[in-house]
């Protein structure tokens, strides 16, 4: 803090996800769900206290060599989709096979929109989609490279009850026929309820839901 | 594949992007600006190169103030080297009653030793010399005289002469810049049998010699140890020097001018990748969360930002190419008729231009992208951090003198030139902010004015960026058009109606009772008539005067050559003493020297420093006992040095005087190179018109150029206005959703832009007048006068363009649906 105090964000936590299991973590804004999702990620570091992902010790990884290891291993989902404007639906999804040097990443991509329902919509850069559109193009680029593991934070946040619902449906089809681990963030209850495991996250202290 | 290309097959993802878009549009304007004259330089360089010898007419040509000595030739004959005697000086002929100045070039055959001579006659086209008892007269000549070639005869001093041929083009003739009068092509043994070559005309002599080269550099050799001060070389490698010293000023002040329109378009490409990384770094972070290294993203936009780069210098080229059409339309024909076309070195100058550009103004702002943290695509508010603000400009500022030395070639110029810059910034933002303060409370009051007025000292920094920007550019061409109009006008105003518009020289003393018995017959106002001599001066104090002392060129010429010394009791009237005394006030029978104040502080003559001047190998020796400022616009007779008439004393004077003549006196002219064959008449007003257009042209094509600046400030404006345009779109968002109509929303940004174009046009018109103000009176001693139209231009136009550049950079954002604007947060 800039008078010198130090704030804790996150309480000492324990937690382990199992490959292929799908792990839900509630709570309320302010309560350090993102935090503990950007820690788990390996798009931030801990103070104190050790994260490992697919057996790597992101502690003992420079930003490189975690970027390395997401790439085409792990996938995100965003509350605000975080497509690249600039970029077509196409070519959003193909971004990561590219990144991970895959070849015949555009068709690939376009199998996976038609998959999410958009192949009609291939050429259409983001603004000329619905938010749930956008949201399924962000699910098919996470899917691309079929990640061991899937951090999705508040999915159906930024959504519709229905179009929410039909995100939801959409995100486990996917995750069952990849097998990812899925690590989501949500306040959503409903969607939680989907969830092998549901934790609940309160002023930063973690604990498993009743 | 590396990043760098990926991010290539991504090249329309980043065409979307406006800031990328902007920053192409301000490297295209900057390239085409600057490869214009680049381009344009290029042809007349290669014009200079190609032509070689033919340039010269000759392997070497010696110039010599009198004949050239029958040793030399010998010589040269030894060596078995071809040759040619020229000759050349200015005179008036008559034909058919009219008479006109030309400027007279007598040769001999073989000449030319090198090029093509063609002259078209009544036979056909020839090649030769004309001969004895014959000229060839230049079409413009020919036409102002109404002479008919093989029937005119041209009147030179005692003979006449038949007119037997049309002049197309001569090897070495150069270009139109040089040639204020017609050319006459004589016989060399004509000329001399003229009665035209006495002291005072001005005549050099040349003799061409071509050969063998190892003869040529052994006859180059053996003349070195026998020139004369006043004497010269000349070979193809320094052939036409006058063409290299104007094409070298010509590409200085265009490349100035071209210099203005790319540090705008600099500024332009600062907040244009500003825009562009701001709306870069979510993308950026998501790249980071995809699994590409920080390194590896910034290659990424490196590798968009140099594709677009090369493609903007392309273009930029391209435009440069048709821009320099325009600017030999203008200005061609200066340096030849014809000019080849240009090289591949243009390009390859604009596009280093646009990458040093590229490099400095966008790469300091870009290199954040490379710091985004991943995390950002959780928690927006993570910042990528970036240089300091003070340190881009200073690093853009940096590689911008850096660019304006390479292409000026001069770090005095560009320094200045600089510097100004920096001053006119520093005052329009000084004046802009203290305008905003001062116009701040209008913010209370309601209506659209006051919207738009709240917008601009909301971004008070981007406000005094657009204003900058814009200021300097309107600045700029109010300085070119209105105000250079103006000074001219009042120039000429300044000059009496009876100013005299003729000079006569090469007076014989025996000749001058009878000149001025025909002046006063005639009743025509004059000036008095006034001695002279051609003289060199050879020593100040115990300094002999050498070229080489000086690194000064008006020094070195001054040294090397003959200048003409005028004598007289009393000072011209014109002429005021800013140190010592005139003689009449104290001992007139003393030798005594009056030396004007600027050519003294150019040869570093001071007060009491004794002046010894050589006049036809007899030596003059006095002291200088005053310094005087000339009023050379006058028109009168006036002189650098004048000597007591104690000092002319045994020394070969003619003399010269100036005098006014209406058109319906013309005749007189005629009268006097009749009476008097050794003089020449010279009239002033086609040279003044010739001037004067040569002014025009020149002006005109520095105003060319200047367009491209006033694109590039539009161009900033756009920039200006694309930085804020996340917040002005939620803005204009919000507001909607409030209620506000999109007609009270378009008054707004009409007002906004509008008040920044009033500001900015007002400011420039300030600084125009201000600038214009001290030009007159310090550079040219003219009344200063402030014009109306200046203020009117300025303001008006200035409000116009700005709030249309406005409305077009924001129209967009009133027909984007509220929503869409707020759900995207």
């Amino acid at each position: 803090m800039p008078d010198g105090t130090v704030l804790d964000i996150l309480s000492p936590i324990d937690l382990q996800v199992n490959a292929g299991e799908v792990v839900a973590i509630l709570g309320p804004s302010g309560s350090g769900k993102s935090t503990l999702l950007g820690l788990l990620a390996g798009l931030d570091q801990p103070t104190a206290g050790r994260v490992t992902l697919l057996g790597h010790d992101l502690g003992q990884m420079d930003e490189d060599a975690r970027a390395a290891l997401r790439a085409g291993r792990v996938g995100f989902v965003f509350q605000s989709f975080q497509l690249l404007p600039g970029m077509t639906a196409l070519e959003n999804v193909a971004l990561p096979l590219q990144i991970g040097r895959r070849p015949g990443a555009r068709e690939e991509a376009a199998a996976l929109l038609r998959e999410v329902g958009l192949g009609e919509r291939l050429s259409h850069l983001p603004r000329q989609l619905s938010g749930g559109e956008q949201q399924r193009v962000a699910l098919a680029r996470a899917f691309a490279g079929d990640p061991a593991v899937l951090f999705a934070d508040e999915p159906t946040g930024n959504l519709d009850a229905d179009s929410g619902r039909r995100i939801t449906d959409l995100l486990f089809a996917l995750r069952d026929r990849v097998g990812s681990s899925l690590l989501l963030v949500t306040h959503d209850q409903q969607l939680a309820r989907r969830c092998d495991r549901v934790l609940q996250i309160d002023a930063g202290r973690l604990q498993e839901a009743a | 594949m590396t990043q760098a290309w990926l991010s290539l097959l991504h090249w329309r993802a980043a065409l979307r992007d406006p800031g990328l878009r902007l920053l192409i549009a301000a490297v295209l304007v900057a390239v085409a600006a600057l490869s214009s004259v680049a381009f344009f330089a290029d042809r007349v360089e290669r014009a200079l190169v190609e032509q070689g010898a033919a340039l010269l007419a000759a392997d070497l040509v010696v110039e010599h103030p009198e004949p050239i000595p029958q040793a030399w030739r010998d010589q040269a004959e030894r060596l078995g080297l071809r040759q040619a005697r020229s000759l050349g000086f200015p005179s008036v002929i008559i034909i058919d009653e009219r008479p006109l100045l030309v400027q007279v070039k007598a040769v001999e055959p073989p000449y030319p030793l090198h090029g093509r001579l063609q002259v078209d006659t009544p036979a056909g086209r020839v090649e030769r010399p004309p001969a004895l008892g014959t000229a060839w007269l230049e079409g413009r000549l020919r036409d102002r005289l109404a002479a008919t070639i093989g029937v005119s005869e041209v009147e030179l001093g005692e003979l006449r002469l038949r007119a037997a041929g049309t002049l197309i083009d001569e090897p070495d003739r150069g270009g139109n810049l040089f040639r204020l009068a017609p050319r006459l092509m004589v016989h060399y043994d004509d000329a001399v049998r003229s009665g035209l070559l006495g002291p005072a005309s001005r005549v050099r002599y040349g003799l061409m010699l071509a050969g063998d080269a190892k003869q040529v550099d052994r006859m180059r050799a053996w003349l070195a140890d026998r020139l004369s001060p006043g004497s010269g070389l000349v070979g193809f490698e320094n052939a036409r020097p006058e063409l290299r010293v104007a094409l070298d000023r010509a590409r200085r002040f265009l490349s100035l001018a071209a210099l203005c329109a790319s540090l705008l378009a600099g500024v332009a490409i600062l907040l244009a990748t500003r825009r562009y990384v701001d709306r870069a770094l979510d993308g950026a972070a998501v790249l980071r969360t995809l699994g590409m290294s920080a390194r590896a993203v910034l290659h990424w936009h490196l590798g968009q930002l140099l594709a677009v780069v090369l493609v903007a210098t392309l273009l930029g080229s391209l435009l440069g190419l048709l821009g320099q059409q325009g600017l030999v339309a203008l200005l061609g024909n200066w340096f030849g008729d014809t000019l080849p076309a240009p090289g591949p070195r243009p390009m390859l100058v604009g596009l280093l231009f646009g990458l040093s550009l590229a490099v400095g103004f966008a790469l300091p702002t870009l290199l954040r992208i490379g710091r985004v943290p991943p995390l950002r695509v959780l928690r927006r508010e993570m910042a990528a951090p970036g240089l300091k603000t003070w340190l881009v400009w200073l690093l853009a500022g940096a590689v911008f003198f850096g660019l304006m030395v390479w292409q000026v070639q001069d770090l005095r110029l560009a320094a200045w030139m600089a510097l100004a810059l920096l001053v006119a910034l520093v005052v329009l933002t000084l004046a802009g902010w203290l305008l905003l303060r001062l116009l701040s409370p209008m913010r209370r009051a309601g209506g659209s004015a006051a919207l738009g007025l709240a917008a601009l000292v909301r971004y008070p920094h981007l406000t005094l960026l657009q204003l900058s920007g814009f200021g300097l550019g309107i600045t700029l061409l109010l300085l070119l058009t209105v105000v250079r109009i103006d000074i001219v006008d009042t120039w000429q105003r300044s000059l009496p109606e009876t100013a005299p518009n003729h000079f006569l020289i090469n007076l014989q003393p025996e000749e001058r009772t009878d000149f001025a018995a025909m002046l006063e017959a005639r009743d025509v106002p004059n000036s008095g008539l006034h001695a002279m001599t051609r003289a060199r001066l050879v020593a100040i104090g115990d300094r002999a005067v050498l070229p080489e002392a000086y690194t000064n060129t008006r020094a070195r010429r001054l040294a090397a050559r003959e200048f003409n010394l005028g004598f007289g009791a009393e000072m011209q009237a014109d002429n005021q003493i800013e140190a010592g005394r005139w003689w009449s006030d104290t001992a007139p029978a003393a030798p005594e020297f009056s030396v004007e104040q600027g050519i003294a502080d150019t040869l570093g003559i001071q007060l009491g420093d004794t002046l010894t001047f050589d006049v036809a190998g007899q030596r003059v020796e006095a002291p200088v006992t005053s310094l005087r400022s000339v009023a050379w616009d006058s028109f009168n007779v006036n002189f650098f040095v004048v000597g007591s008439p104690a000092a002319a004393a045994d020394l070969p004077v003619t003399y010269l005087t100036s005098f006014y003549l209406e058109q319906a006196t013309q005749g007189l002219t005629v009268d006097i190179v009749r009476a008097f064959p050794a003089v020449s008449v010279i009239d002033v007003r086609p040279i003044m018109h010739q001037v004067r257009e040569i002014m025009e042209r020149g002006a005109r094509a520095v105003e060319m150029v200047f367009l491209f600046t006033l694109i590039a400030a539009g161009l900033v404006t756009i920039a200006a206005a694309q930085v804020s345009r996340d917040e002005r779109a939620r803005e204009v968002a919000v507001m909607r959703t409030l209620g506000a109509s999109r007609r009270r929303l378009l008054a707004a940004v009409l007002a906004e832009f509008g008040l920044l174009g009033l500001l900015g046009g007002g400011l420039a018109a300030l600084l125009a007048s201000a600038s214009g103000y001290l030009i007159a009176v310090e550079l040219f001693g003219l009344p200063g006068r402030v014009s109306a139209e200046t203020w009117w231009f300025g303001v008006v136009a200035g409000t116009l363009v700005v709030a249309l550049v406005g409305w077009l950079a924001t129209r967009r954002l009133l027909n984007v649906p509220p929503i869409r604007v707020l759900n995207a947060g």
